[in-house]
């Protein structure tokens, strides 16, 4: 069983570090696209009376 | 000694704290709409997901449990993530409940259970829901507090006023911008806590090296450091548990389903799940790796975490058995009536040394510089996760049960204003029962049974409610009163000194899986004995009728 925990501790490292590079780019990229897409959903749905909520 | 430099690693910590709430704040005025602030707008991309969930399920609370069982178990104890990564690839890949769920274009998943099986449901899923969560979250703060003290050489009676700055710092951010500044900011902190996370663990293995770190889990712990001990019935009782309570945690854990329902489509919900499910994994190993370290460092020495004076005034021959005792169970070697005699006071602190021994141990272990990382990493964790967990809980209270309170229609400025009374409330909550609950017994064992108060009832609702068509109000309402009935019996016998040894016998992961099995039962039979109503179509058609 060493080898298995020493295989899953050295993966975890591995994959742990290149996820976080991966992810911190890309995720840079989604939130300026998700800032985009809020400031054009609401100069859309802008109206004088506001809007109201569901039950 | 702890190697906290105020002047470098102060300022790195600074830096980071300075950075969080420029980010927190940055997109307040960009929530205008209540969906804005409790799903962002359902505007979330699958790379901002993975981070955010990743972020928010890793606390220091995270942390200190799972380095507790890396201490007090060796490598088994890191099964439990184990098993969450596993279930959470098969949900992601198969979509089972999570498809219909985020296709039904509920916000909470009482609101979904609305759809199936009345008002009524909703209002209790909704109260169970906050109850579970909030007894679970409640030990976050202090948790948290413990670690930063420690870590920097802090006195504990410093305790509360890093509970309270902490606190305070993540409910201005999380009032203000809701779930936009929260992926935001776990955005941010999910880099800087894996940054951290990764530069201890590789300076622990290069420095303590992993022949060490074997040989002190097989020192400690036997065979039993790295295989699960499934020749006791205990055994199997611990491994039923982690599967249902970590499959239970994917399906229906708030804060996991708010990312699903956030995500812009079912599909990027189901890829948030799979792509993230190995993470957890690493948040269970990691850490654990630092308790074994920390047993290979400091040892199981109990007696050290007492005073002097509490030392001095406990017999030798109860000093003698505390000290051979195993790690992790410092009373274990005593009679009932020798254990009667040690103060409260000196159990707590006993009973704290395993949980204590990780941030002891990185406080005299790492230098200066990476002493300010590790801090801003562990003080992403914690901020990322209280924030996400308050708008969670806070969210089914607006959503769910204020629900029936709520006269006609708010404007959307009144909703967010109610949320963030509401979330205020939260930290209020988190303040006081932080500092004056005391856990019995490891950490995760409390986070699992009082998550099970509704993770029981909430999974087999869930299930029920997707893909049973026999599935009716009787039969949710009953599984909610026994899922909810069993933990909280068992927390309670636990405060009660005649009661508390029986509730030692079965177990906390015997009630867990005993609330597992009566919410099922009266899903089961309540469905069974109310006559049956045309309106049984599960809800993966519900958007149609929502």
């Amino acid at each position: 069983m060493h080898e298995f925990w020493h295989l899953l501790v050295w993966s975890s490292v591995a994959w742990y570090s290149s996820v976080t590079l991966y992810v911190t780019i890309r995720g840079a990229l989604d939130i300026r696209e998700m800032v985009k897409r809020l400031d054009a959903t609401q100069e859309e749905e802008d109206d004088p009376t506001g809007g109201t909520t569901q039950r | 000694m702890p190697r906290f430099s105020w002047l470098v690693d102060g300022s790195i910590v600074g830096l980071y704290l300075l950075g969080t709430m420029m980010a927190g704040l940055w997109l307040r005025k960009r929530v205008r709409r209540v969906e804005d602030f409790l799903v962002a707008g359902r505007e979330m991309n699958l790379y901002l997901g993975i981070a955010s969930l990743a972020a928010t399920e890793f606390g220091i609370i995270t942390c200190m449990y799972t380095a507790q069982a890396g201490y007090t178990q060796g490598f088994i104890g890191a099964f439990p993530g184990i098993a969450q990564a596993v279930a959470m690839l098969v949900i992601g890949l198969t979509g089972f409940c999570v498809k219909p769920l985020r296709e039904s274009g509920a916000m909470t998943l009482p609101e979904l259970f609305e759809k199936r099986f009345g008002r009524p449901v909703r209002w209790l899923a909704g109260v169970v829901i906050v109850m579970g969560g909030l007894l679970n979250m409640g030990v976050f703060l202090k948790i948290g507090g413990d670690f930063l003290c420690l870590v920097c050489g802090m006195d504990l009676e410093y305790l509360v006023y890093v509970m309270t700055t902490l606190l305070v710092l993540v409910a201005v951010y999380t009032m203000l911008g809701g779930m936009l500044s929260v992926l935001v900011t776990d955005f941010l902190q999910f880099a800087v806590m894996s940054a951290g996370l990764l530069v201890v663990t590789v300076l622990i293995l290069s420095r303590i090296g992993w022949e060490r770190l074997v040989d002190t889990v097989a020192t400690h712990h036997g065979s039993a450091g790295f295989t699960l001990p499934l020749q006791t019935g205990t055994g199997w009782t611990y491994v039923i548990m982690q599967v249902l309570g970590t499959t239970a945690a994917t399906l229906t854990w708030q804060t996991v389903v708010s990312r699903v329902l956030s995500a812009k489509d079912a599909t990027t919900g189901q890829r948030v799940l799979t792509r993230t499910s190995f993470f957890f994994v690493c948040r269970w190993l990691i850490p654990g790796l630092w308790g074994i370290a920390a047993l290979a460092v400091l040892g199981w020495k109990p007696l050290d975490s007492l005073d002097s004076a509490q030392r001095d005034a406990l017999p030798a021959a109860i000093q003698e058995k505390i000290a051979a005792s195993p790690v992790g169970q410092p009373l274990a070697g005593l009679t009932p009536e020798e254990a009667g005699g040690v103060p409260t006071a000196v159990q707590t602190r006993l009973g704290d040394a395993s949980l204590h021994a990780m941030p002891r141990f990185l406080g005299s272990f790492l230098p200066i510089g990476l002493m300010g990382l590790l801090v801003a990493a562990m003080l992403a964790a914690d901020m990322s996760t209280d924030a996400s967990y308050m708008l969670s809980w806070g969210s089914v209270i607006y959503n769910d049960i204020l629900a029936p309170f709520r006269r006609g229609s708010w404007s959307h400025q009144r909703a967010i204003r109610w949320n963030r009374v509401i979330i205020g409330l939260i930290s209020i909550y988190l303040l006081v029962f932080g500092l004056f609950y005391q856990i019995e017994g490891d950490v995760w064992s409390y986070l699992l049974l009082t998550g099970s108060i509704y993770l029981s009832s909430m999974s087999v609702l869930l299930v029920a409610c997707c893909y049973w068509r026999k599935a009716n109000s009787w039969g949710a309402l009953a599984a909610i009163f026994l899922g909810a009935a069993v933990p909280v019996a068992h927390l309670t016998m636990e405060k009660i000194p005649d009661l508390a040894p029986l509730a030692a016998r079965f177990g906390k992961d015997g009630a867990g899986i005993a609330a597992f099995a009566a919410a099922a039962l009266g899903m089961i039979v309540g469905s069974l004995l109310k006559p049956s109503s045309p309106d049984t179509s599960p809800p993966a058609n519900a958007s149609s009728h929502a």
